[in-house]
């Protein structure tokens, strides 16, 4: 059975922000509505929420059902997914083979995540469950120990500087300016990532991506149930989801993001494209070391190059490949199951023209990486506008 | 929350990890297949108790609980058999902690779970030189 097309319809978002008013629900709900509007008075086939810990963060779970009913569209089937903070890279994933496969016509897949409800220090005991409980957890170290171990790592064998790290988290903020939904629209020099406060050594505030309250939602579709519509779509070209072993530490090479690699690789293979095609790329960087390691598994920098490419001016505006066009995890933010569809968002606005201000011109290609864990779980997806 | 530590305390207390039966490779925390050939022939093993910082990182902001002992030296540790270990480093000049440093293997205490909780015993390393 030839397998069907698949489209981004339509999109929603809340901004990333200290929704201190609104519930998880609320977020959910309000993103949903959003991606719905485009889909007039039909319903979606499925729905699928990508979240982490909502368990933790608002002593909830069983969202798939909540937000069906939330939606008035109880009856419909819903589920969670969870795989970290690639969740909600992870939940498209689900609905994308879903709508390949010809099983449904339809998914709306919705991130969410309430973050700033918790004290710091139990989002970072939130965030630690990626992490092994009984190895990882059990020493003390939270997600930016282990990226400060790694950062060291990196820049101690490939000779990377202070200001060369930095260079990511700056292009970050110099792109979400002009984002509405970014969390942080400022721009920032290497200045400032070196001088913030120290978190783990060698990682600073500024190479670390913000704790904040998020939801987005896409809704995809194949030929038939976009039949009628005169919207502008992206095409869903490919995506896969890979793994790498569980904790970094237990890694041969520390510096391979395997996982990133491998779905990379597999995406680009299932949209039978060059990576060379791709306009621009979303990058889950969640520490600056993340994003330049990134770049590295897709072969976009060579090893230990990304940083400096990056401080050359490799990965701009107005570059061959700009990345983070709204800002990245650093500057749009990280609310951690929701981060993977924000990027789908993103890829969308960009391949439709509706990315305003941060418009890539003549955007043909984007692609997506979210990750789960230190290059745990990534999942990445290849889109291209709808013809 | 206890029993989860206790039932794996000798892996705390020993560093017990696993060996491969068949080329040998040794691993920490322990596997259940080995990551070198694949093999399913795995056993317990206790690992050398002294390696090498192949990287480390000082914590200012760690987990629940660690707040006395903040900041947390951590470290990726290579053992003297190849495996590596994520551990805390304690009693150590600040300026010994570095890439390269030799380590050895102590018993301290590792946390207090929950207020009336247990206070759960493992390892941590010291620099040796």
């Amino acid at each position: 059975m030839p397998r069907s097309k698949v489209y981004v319809n339509s999109i929603g978002m809340t901004t990333i922000a200290d929704h201190w008013e609104y519930s998880i629900l609320d977020m959910a709900v309000e993103a949903s509505r959003g991606a719905l509007r485009g889909f007039g008075k039909k319903k979606p086939d499925q729905i699928i929420v990508g979240n982490m810990f909502s368990a933790v963060g608002a002593h909830q779970e069983h969202l798939g059902a909540m937000l069906a009913d939330g939606l008035g569209l109880s009856g419909s089937p819903a589920f969670k997914v969870e795989s970290a903070c690639s969740s909600g890279g992870t939940a498209f994933n689900v609905g994308y083979n879903l709508v390949r496969s010809g099983a449904i016509d339809s998914a709306l897949v919705v991130g969410v995540e309430k973050m700033r409800d918790l004290e710091p220090e139990d989002v970072s005991q939130a965030l630690a469950m990626a992490e092994s409980a009984e190895y990882t957890q059990f020493v003390g170290a939270t997600f930016a120990a282990l990226n400060g171990l790694l950062a060291r790592y990196y820049m101690e064998q490939m000779d990377v500087s202070r200001d060369e790290l930095s260079s990511i988290p700056v292009i970050d903020h110099s792109n979400a300016v002009t984002a509405a939904h970014a969390q942080f629209r400022k721009a920032i020099t290497p200045e400032v990532v070196s001088r913030s406060a120290m978190i783990s050594d060698p990682l600073r505030l500024f190479d670390c991506a913000p704790v904040g309250d998020g939801a987005a939602a896409v809704l995809l579709v194949n030929d038939r149930a976009a039949s009628g519509t005169k919207r502008k779509m992206a095409e869903v070209l490919g995506g896969r989801i890979a793994t790498n072993e569980f904790s970094l530490y237990e890694r041969e090479d520390m510096l391979d993001f395997k996982s990133t690699h491998l779905a990379f690789r597999g995406a680009m293979e299932d949209a039978g494209l060059a990576p060379s095609k791709i306009s621009l790329a979303e990058l889950h960087d969640a520490f600056s070391v993340v994003g330049a390691l990134s770049l590295e598994a897709m072969g976009y920098s060579k090893r230990g190059h990304a940083s400096k490419d990056a401080r050359a001016g490799k990965y701009g505006r107005g570059s061959e490949l700009p990345i983070n066009t709204f800002g990245g995890l650093k500057a749009r933010g990280h609310p951690v199951g929701a981060t993977g569809v924000y990027q789908i968002a993103e890829a969308y606005l960009q391949l439709t023209g509706q990315a305003g201000e941060n418009q890539v011109e003549g955007a043909e290609y984007a692609v997506t990486q979210n990750v789960g864990g230190v290059d745990t779980t990534a999942a990445v997806h290849v889109f291209g506008r709808a013809s | 929350m206890s029993i989860q530590y206790w039932r794996i305390r000798d892996r705390y207390y020993r560093l017990i990890g696993s060996k491969c039966a068949d080329c040998g490779d040794e691993f920490f925390p322990p596997v259940y297949r080995c990551k070198g050939c694949g093999s399913e022939h795995v056993m317990d093993r206790e690992m050398p108790k002294t390696g090498r910082i192949m990287t480390y990182t000082v914590l200012h902001e760690p987990l629940p609980g660690f707040e006395a002992q903040t900041p947390l030296y951590l470290a990726v540790v290579k053992l003297d058999n190849g495996a590596r270990i994520l551990t805390q480093i304690v009693d150590s000049p600040e300026d010994s902690v570095k890439t390269g440093a030799k380590v050895r293997a102590t018993v301290r205490r590792a946390m207090v779970d929950g207020d009336s909780g247990q206070i759960i015993y493992g390892y941590k390393f010291i620099v040796s030189s």
